[in-house]
């Protein structure tokens, strides 16, 4: 047990370590008179080698070569003729020598298990910190696992709540709206015989105020659902899906001077129903904004940005916006026109910006009032799509 | 179109109620209509209890049920008359506010014939109204043991 004392093991001041090998030599050769006085024959000798044994062992290397070199002076001195001198008649010298070997081999061999037990210890130690450093760090990530559970259970809640608030402005807030509409219809039903022309303007107004309320309804509540749905990613053609678009809502534009123009579009990754939910309001805003010219031209092509990104763009010469509203063009219910002008309930790019930051991408606008409008929209590219994604909430 | 089922409406809201019969009057087809107001109401109907108890026990040709009422629920009285060994036979068309999907999953996976959104617009909702009408009450052929006229 000697070897977990700490008290040997920390015999570290040099003078105490060579104080140790002569005190143990000493005290050998006290022993070996001793033993001597009661007529013991060559006890010395091995009685010394365990006192060089001894020394390396608790003392270290340089202390044990002092004891071997001390032993073998006063072995020399004492035991081996002529006694009381440091002179060494031949037939000794082989008994001489084998006893330096012996003790060499002796501390030699206690040098080489004392360096692997330091070795040993030093292990056990560094791996002893290694375990009090992960035991405190998986508190930590215990702690932290704890606080980001709460946060779930929180955020949880909180979407839960909005979840119920959705459902109940889409339950409760459409009936009234209904009996607001079927009422004021039921009346201009029944009374447009006997109403003058400014009641029946009221009547209208009411009916368009209810039917506008419940557009703006049904926005809020597809711009809120845009947060909360989960994306679905896949390859989507771009130039496929405006393809597309273009033509449905082109249709509805059909008496119109339209001039088209679809450039080259890339293949990216998203999901494609909010994308596509993307290019309808940039397009038909496109539309809408274009409705005075003639003819009306709308472009939609993409620029290379980098190898991570392509940017879209939707052109086109209507009526534009002034720069100085920039900040303003992807606000909730924002609007830079008036509604006699153009109608709308300023929810569209709002949309589009929400959609194309759950991409990992930016929209932005750039315009002349009545020079024509462009928006851009980036989105990653096929390889970078991935990673991107996972970064935004 | 040679007779007329009996419509049993489901339907708490008194406007939607008015509105509803307003636009069954437009097609002549308001005359077979019930009224219940309340969960509580309809399956007294359905089981000729309380206040109808004197009624004679055939069944309505079609029941349009809100989900939203008072007392006992839309999707409580669908469950409770599909697993009714004589009432699981009348068609229900679920006429609601409601577009949310667990709603919708809910009355198919009990067994709904149909499931119509109110439209918010008052012709769509009068023409919603007038097809079922003209659907479950004239052309569609009401299993046996149903009231016509």
């Amino acid at each position: 047990m000697a070897y977990w004392n700490p008290e040997f093991q920390r015999l570290h001041a040099p003078i105490l370590r060579y104080g140790f090998a002569v005190a143990s030599v000493a005290v050998a050769l006290g022993v070996a008179f001793a033993l001597d006085q009661y007529q013991f024959r060559d006890v010395e000798l091995p009685v010394l080698t365990v006192a060089i044994a001894l020394t390396t062992w608790y003392a270290g290397a340089g202390p044990s070569v002092l004891a071997v070199l001390l032993s073998s002076a006063l072995f020399d001195y004492f035991f081996t003729e002529p006694f009381y001198s440091f002179d060494i008649v031949s037939r000794d010298i082989p008994y001489f020598l084998i006893f330096i070997a012996w003790a060499g081999i002796v501390a030699s061999f206690s040098a080489v298990r004392r360096r692997i037990e330091d070795s040993l210890r030093q292990a056990r130690d560094y791996l002893q910190a290694e375990v009090e450093q992960r035991r405190l760090r998986e508190i930590e990530i215990r702690k932290l696992n704890q606080e980001l559970g709460k946060r779930a259970a929180e955020l949880e809640a909180t979407n839960k709540e909005l979840e119920s608030f959705a459902y109940s402005v889409s339950h409760d807030l459409r009936a009234p709206l209904r009996h607001m509409v079927g009422y004021s219809e039921l009346l201009q039903r029944q009374a447009s015989s006997s109403l003058d022309e400014k009641s029946q303007r009221f009547i209208r107004t009411i009916l368009d105020s209810a039917k506008r309320m419940g557009n703006l309804i049904d926005d809020l509540l597809a711009f809120s659902r845009i947060g909360r749905t989960e994306t679905r990613t896949t390859q989507v053609d771009l130039k496929q899906l405006v393809d597309e678009v273009v033509a449905e809502i082109g249709q509805d534009a059909n008496g119109r001077d339209i001039a088209w123009k679809i450039g080259a579009l890339p293949v990216c990754y998203g999901d494609r129903s909010m994308l596509r939910l993307v290019v309808v309001n940039l397009v038909s805003n496109a539309l809408k904004f274009t409705r005075m010219r003639k003819p009306a031209e709308i472009e939609i092509g993409c620029v290379d940005l980098d190898k991570k990104e392509v940017e879209v763009f939707v052109r086109d010469n209507g009526a534009g916006f002034d720069m100085q509203y920039e900040n303003k063009l992807f606000g909730v219910f924002q609007r830079l026109h008036l509604p006699e002008q153009f109608e709308g309930t300023g929810i569209g790019l709002a949309t589009v910006q929400r959609i194309i930051h759950r991409h990992g991408g930016k929209v932005r606008g750039e315009g002349a009032v009545d020079g024509g409008a462009t928006f851009y929209f980036s989105l990653p590219k096929a390889q970078s799509a991935l990673e991107n994604m996972a970064d935004t909430p | 179109m040679s007779t007329l089922g009996r419509i049993l409406l489901v339907e708490d809201d008194p406007n939607d109620v008015e509105l509803t019969l307003a636009a069954l009057t437009d097609y002549n087809l308001a005359n077979e209509v019930v009224t219940a107001r309340d969960g509580q109401q309809a399956l007294d109907y359905l089981y000729c209890r309380g206040e109808f108890n004197k009624r004679s026990t055939d069944n309505p040709a079609v029941m349009l049920l809100d989900l939203k009422l008072p007392k006992i629920g839309g999707l409580e009285i669908l469950q409770q008359i599909k697993s009714d060994e004589r009432l699981r036979m009348i068609p229900v068309v679920v006429l609601t506010s409601s577009h949310e999907e667990k709603d919708m999953m809910r009355s198919y996976s009990l067994g709904v014939n149909a499931y119509v959104v109110k439209p918010v617009d008052f012709h769509e909702f009068v023409n919603a109204v007038k097809e079922l009408g003209v659907f479950w009450a004239v052309i569609n052929e009401p299993p046996p043991g149903s009231v016509t006229k």
